[in-house]
């Protein structure tokens, strides 16, 4: 390709002017949903590998009434030892621990504030349970035990939530992707109708091109060379920015902390990915162009 | 040029039109049952008041429109038949001077001129000395950069029919070339066109300026109300 003066005159086109504006947009949008995308993705599939082959037991403090006279916490530590044992020797669990107050502590602080434990709420005691990845735990049947010998006790298999997570990370990846396709569908539509004005205008010439025996390939090229530097420019800044936003949600996001906000990190492949969408957005903005013109110049003699 | 189609030589003919009939869209018919050849190397003149449908009949000649009915031929191919991804290499054994030039105006002289080179591929480093060399010819030598726009009508014409024979077409079609300068230009014109003819290459030009018609000797086909007659072999015209 020369990059020599058009023989169309397309840089006077008052519809081409706003084509990289449209395409910067339009890959700014694109570069998020994307990001979203993935990060959601990502996201998804740690909660699942956090969650899957764990069970948590809530060991509730005993009722101090029914307790009657006698020290709480001494009472709450050996049912939080009773059912440790419990879980322990029950085959397929790997591992269990209590969570400690500090760990339990700093996952509400983010409603309840730093005083937490200060405020002497009666928490339950946590226990965190690995089970065997080939183990077929039967939860309804350990609980029962549990209950049996620890009243009260409850537990939690995170098959309810597992399931309600699955779903949402699965619509939201859909969401964010689709939302990628409809902003590159935009960009087409967006195109083809600068393309069709930019032939509209330039019909006398395309005219004498062809009666001096150009292709309908060679007109097709003056669109596409022309499209091509303001596509590319459009595309290279609205990808800047739209890394920018993405790295400012990342780093705002991880001051957050406490949980609230799942890992926004992206890993070398998603960058890379992320990174082939301006290429890809221009591609496909020169082949759109490309297209229509041959398309429309098909009507003409 | 032969309007009995029964007598002509179809081999030497670079253009043959049978009983064609030509309108625009869904309008009437603007030209009726033509019928001629071209022998390859030939010079003609086309004349015929305004409106009468000379432009229509040169459209049909360097394929900007198709035939309502009848054939037309061109270097021996059924133009109603031939794929439209061959029309391009049809067109260029076709050099046009068009009525209004339509020079290109954000191109340069030597860009007009330079354009049918680089559509049929040419290496960009032989263009220019290619194109300087036929503007050199038609007087244009100091006027390579210009835009058509700053260029006079007379100009501007040498510089369309530059563009019209730098590929070195088979037919050289001249529509109303001398309708926007003045006699003397005109005159100019005209041998340049000799001087191509010369050469081997046919020429056919669409005017009706009398005068010319009466100067240059050469054999004249009048359209009318869409009615082709002639070659009128006047005294002295080679037919």
């Amino acid at each position: 390709m020369s990059w020599r003066a058009s023989d169309v005159p397309l840089g006077d086109d008052p519809a081409s002017r706003y084509l990289p504006w449209t395409v910067g947009m339009l890959v700014l949008l694109a570069t998020l949903a994307m990001a979203t995308g993935m990060i959601l993705s990502s996201a998804g599939e740690m909660w699942r590998q956090s969650l899957s082959g764990t069970l948590t037991v809530q060991v509730p403090v005993p009722d101090p009434v029914a307790g009657a006279a006698g020290d709480i916490g001494a009472d709450q530590d050996a049912r939080v030892e009773a059912a440790l044992d419990l879980l322990r020797n029950t085959p397929g669990v790997t591992a269990a621990r209590r969570i400690s107050d500090r760990r339990i502590s700093e996952l509400l602080e983010p409603w309840l504030g730093a005083q937490a434990l200060s405020m002497n709420l009666p928490m339950p005691a946590l226990i965190d349970v690995t089970t065997s990845p080939d183990a077929a735990i039967d939860v309804p049947a350990l609980s029962t035990r549990l209950e049996t010998a620890v009243p009260g006790t409850v537990v939690d298999d995170h098959a309810v939530w597992l399931r309600r997570l699955s779903n949402f990370a699965s619509v939201a990846e859909a969401v964010s992707f689709g939302a990628m396709v409809v902003i590159l569908l935009s960009a087409v539509a967006t195109v083809v109708f600068t393309t069709r004005t930019g032939l509209a205008i330039h019909r006398d010439v395309v005219e004498v091109l062809h009666l001096i025996g150009a292709q309908d390939s060679y007109v097709a090229r003056q669109f596409q060379i022309h499209t091509l530097r303001l596509a590319s420019i459009g595309a290279a800044v609205g990808f800047a920015l739209g890394i920018a936003a993405v790295l400012a949600i990342q780093l705002y996001g991880g001051k957050l902390g406490g949980g609230l906000l799942p890992d926004l990190s992206l890993t070398g492949l998603q960058w890379l990915a992320l990174a082939v969408l301006p290429f890809a957005a221009t591609l496909l903005v020169v082949v759109t162009v490309g297209i229509t013109v041959m398309r429309d110049l098909a009507r003409m003699m | 040029m032969q309007q009995d189609t029964n007598s002509v030589n179809a081999v030497g003919d670079i253009v043959r039109f049978e009983n064609v009939g030509m309108r625009y869209r869904l309008g009437a018919e603007v030209l009726h049952d033509i019928s001629f050849a071209l022998p390859a190397g030939s010079f003609h003149f086309l004349t015929g008041p305004s409106g009468a449908g000379k432009s229509s009949l040169m459209r049909l000649m360097y394929l900007a429109h198709r035939p309502s009915r009848g054939l037309i031929s061109m270097f021996g191919r059924d133009v109603s038949t031939v794929p439209r991804r061959e029309l391009a290499a049809l067109r260029r054994r076709i050099g046009v001077v068009f009525q209004e030039f339509k020079l290109l105006d954000h191109l340069s002289a030597l860009d007009n001129v330079a354009l049918p080179l680089r559509i049929a591929g040419a290496k960009e480093g032989q263009i220019r000395d290619h194109v300087a060399e036929l503007l050199r010819w038609v007087g244009l030598e100091g006027q390579l950069d210009e835009r058509p726009s700053t260029l006079s009508g007379g100009e501007q014409q040498r510089v369309a029919i530059a563009r019209a024979v730098i590929a070195r077409p088979q037919i050289l079609l001249a529509d109303e070339p001398t309708g926007n300068v003045d006699d003397e230009i005109a005159i100019r014109l005209m041998y340049l066109l000799e001087e191509l003819n010369k050469i081997g290459t046919t020429v056919v030009v669409a005017t009706h300026n009398e005068s010319l018609i009466e100067r240059f000797r050469h054999p004249c086909f009048h359209i009318e109300d869409g009615l082709l007659t002639g070659p009128s072999d006047r005294p002295g015209r080679a037919a």
